[in-house]
């Protein structure tokens, strides 16, 4: 059991947060969900989050720049792409900069929960 | 006449050169021959001051009738002989061999008159010498026999002076005055026997004078004339010399015209003989220059300009071939470019669809993975909004779909008929009339009454003017305003519409971008990037024209144009 690690989910597909919200929740996770990137990083300023997993298209402020703000934050932190499309230089400039994973939707769960884990076993080593 | 250049010039040139040429070759040999008849004159003159010396001496020989004087003459005669003997037999037959000889016989007359003279003169003193003897005798008979009371001696005393008057005077008067004495002696003494020698010499005197006389007159005449003939040949040189003069001067003033009219003539046709090939030339470059490479050289002239006209149109030749084949590679070029372009806007399109795509299945299969894991928990209500969100993304994917297929062109094909532009207008406004009120937009129409028919598809047309207007919604949030205008152009046939909103606007550099397809500045769901690019086509379709116009914070126009009804394209 992940032991109330801070999850926050962002994509401007609201079910996206509702279903990973409740799946994330199940798994013992503490989960905020946002719609799009301005109120993500305004959130990141008043609190810690442990893991992100964040959409890349987003209108004004994307993934990128949430992605950016988390590990100028804190670099423990831990961030995971998921995106509609995504070519081989958008995935590559995400890695380089420190996103811990990229999925490209649709997605099963089970990869995403997975691709957790991964970060969360890298956050205990850390 | 077909020259060389060469020739050309030559003629040009040689003419003008050959007349001044002529001119002063003429005028050198007139003045090498005025140099010769100077000569001449100067011969003359010399001539004549000769004669003018002689007859000097003869005046003074006259005058003192002294033997001295006859050697002078005689002197300055040879002297003229030898002068003569001495001229060039060329300068005598220039000047004229009947001149000479006329002066020669003259001077043969003159010497030999001065000759008779001379033995007349010696004849005249003997004469005076018995003269004075006799006149002396019967001087001294008269003194002694005074017998003889007729004749006084004062009477013979005047006569002896009358008598040397005449020998001093030697003139009629005193010859006269003389003669008379003695016939007035004849008259006196009729017989006078010692009067008769002294009568006698004074008669054979004044034959003698008489004699004299007439070989004086003779001598000046024939001095008169050997003037008249050196003064004639003087003048005859000076004469011949001023018409050289005429004449060189009439032929450089000749020369002078003929160099100065036919000269600048001649350079002039020569000059432009040679120019006129060569401004065709040029006159052709300057066509070409214009773009013009089917022009080619005319091959008239067959001079020089002949071969470089070949040339020049060989050089077109292989230019206009160049020009050819770069207007195939280039043609060939611009292909692969569209192909290129063509294959990038494809990489474009494909990965728009697969992100918009993407997003709904997501969230399919999302839900559908929640219900399998969650099914026995979930309730009705939430069992109804998964199974709801999975029909609404279906619907959402089936429309991403079939816009994309609207832009391709592949989708079932539009029905043109003849409608009233006017009417759909006003139809589609009130398909998003519930939206305006939500958004609190106002909606103002300025159109006309009249309807304004135009070949196209109702439900395209609808669409067009839909997504527009909801575009216009999305730029303002909350309120604002719709202004739709339709102006008919009467003289195009057309009517243009414009579509005006107060919203956000759209930045200078998406302006280029926002009729390409996926392009899109909102959110997955809200915007998908094909409405404006559909909206494109379509107008395209209708064999319209769309264009935008927009002002960052103040607000975007779109500006439809269609053509009016025609009965054929239905
Ligand atoms: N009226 C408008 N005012 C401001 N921006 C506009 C307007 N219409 C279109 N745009 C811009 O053009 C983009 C493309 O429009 P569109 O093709 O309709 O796609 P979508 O609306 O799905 O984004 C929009 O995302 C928006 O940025
Ligand atoms: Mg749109």
């Amino acid at each position: 059991m992940a032991a109330g690690l801070q999850l926050m989910i962002i994509d401007d597909e609201p079910i996206v947060g509702k279903r990973l919200k409740r799946m994330f929740e199940k798994e013992g996770y503490a989960v905020e969900t946002f719609l799009n990137g301005a109120s993500a990083i305004e959130a990141l300023e008043k609190k810690h989050f442990d893991i992100i997993v964040t959409d890349l298209m987003m209108g004004s402020v994307d993934g990128m720049k949430v992605l950016d703000t988390a590990v100028k934050k804190n670099a423990g932190t831990r961030v995971i792409i998921i995106t509609g499309f995504g070519d081989q230089g958008t995935i590559d400039e995400a890695l380089n900069k420190g996103a811990s994973d990229f999925l490209i939707k649709p997605f099963k769960f089970e990869e995403l929960y997975k691709a957790v884990k991964k970060a969360e076993s890298g956050l205990k080593a850390t | 006449m077909q020259l060389k250049i060469w020739h050309k010039m030559i003629i040009g040139i040689a003419i003008p050169s050959l007349i001044a040429l002529l001119g002063g070759l003429l005028a050198y040999g007139y003045i090498t021959d005025v140099k010769n008849r100077q000569g001449f004159v100067m011969i003359a003159d010399d001539m004549k001051e000769h004669v003018l010396e002689i007859r000097r001496n003869e005046k003074n020989l006259l005058l003192h009738k002294d033997v001295e004087y006859f050697k002078y003459c005689g002197d300055s005669i040879s002297v003229l002989k030898n002068y003569l003997s001495n001229i060039s037999p060329q300068s005598t037959a220039e000047i004229g061999e009947s001149n000479f000889s006329e002066l020669r016989n003259s001077i043969q007359m003159y010497s030999d008159t001065i000759n008779n003279l001379y033995g007349q003169f010696q004849t005249e003193t003997d004469v005076v010498e018995k003269v004075r003897e006799e006149g002396r005798k019967l001087e001294a008979y008269i003194a002694a026999k005074k017998s003889n009371g007729e004749l006084s001696t004062n009477f013979i005393l005047n006569v002896r002076r009358l008598e040397k008057n005449y020998m001093l005077f030697r003139d009629k008067g005193s010859f006269i005055a003389f003669e008379s004495a003695i016939l007035t002696m004849k008259n006196i003494v009729p017989i006078c026997y010692e009067c008769i020698p002294y009568t006698q010499v004074a008669y054979s005197l004044s034959k003698a004078y008489n004699n004299s006389e007439s070989l004086i007159n003779e001598l000046q005449a024939t001095g008169v004339k050997l003037e008249n003939i050196t003064y004639g040949i003087a003048g005859k040189e000076r004469s011949r010399i001023n018409a050289f003069l005429n004449r060189t001067h009439t032929l450089l003033v000749a020369a002078l015209i003929l160099l100065c009219t036919i000269g600048p003539l001649l350079v002039y046709k020569t000059a432009s003989y040679i120019v006129a090939p060569i401004k065709r030339l040029s006159d052709i470059t300057k066509k070409i220059t214009e773009g013009d490479l089917n022009q080619r050289a005319p091959l008239k002239e067959h001079d020089e300009t002949y071969s470089l006209a070949m040339s020049f149109n060989t050089m077109l030749d292989q230019l206009q071939l160049t020009h050819h084949s770069l207007e195939q590679s280039i043609e060939l070029l611009h292909e692969k470019q569209i192909e290129a372009e063509k294959r990038a806007s494809l990489g474009f399109l494909i990965s728009g669809v697969t992100h918009e795509l993407n997003n709904p299945l997501n969230n399919i299969s999302l839900t559908a993975e929640s219900m399998r894991e969650d099914i026995n928990e979930l309730t009705l209500e939430e069992l109804k909004e998964y199974i709801q969100d999975i029909l609404s993304q279906s619907e959402r994917a089936k429309h991403i779909v079939s816009d994309l297929l609207e832009f391709v062109g592949t989708h079932k094909a539009a029905v043109m008929e003849k409608l009233d532009i006017i009417n759909l207008i006003e139809e589609a406004a009130s398909l998003v009339a519930n939206q305006l009120r939500v958004s609190n937009i106002n909606l103002k129409m300025d159109i006309p009454n009249a309807p304004f028919f135009i070949n196209g598809s109702k439900s395209k047309l609808e669409e067009i003017f839909v997504n527009i207007m909801i575009n216009a919604v999305h730029a303002m949030k909350s309120s604002g305003r719709i202004t739709i205008s339709a102006r008919p152009d009467k003289e195009h046939k057309r009517i243009i519409i414009d579509i005006s909103d107060t919203g956000c606007g759209i930045p200078e550099k998406d302006l280029k971008n926002i009729f390409e397809p996926f392009f899109t500045t909102k959110p997955s769901g809200e915007g998908t990037g094909l409405g404006l690019s559909v909206a494109h086509s379509l107008v395209m379709k209708h064999s319209g024209d769309i264009s935008v116009q927009s002002k960052l914070g103040e607000g975007t126009t779109f500006t439809i144009t269609l053509p009016g009804f025609e009965e054929g394209l239905l």
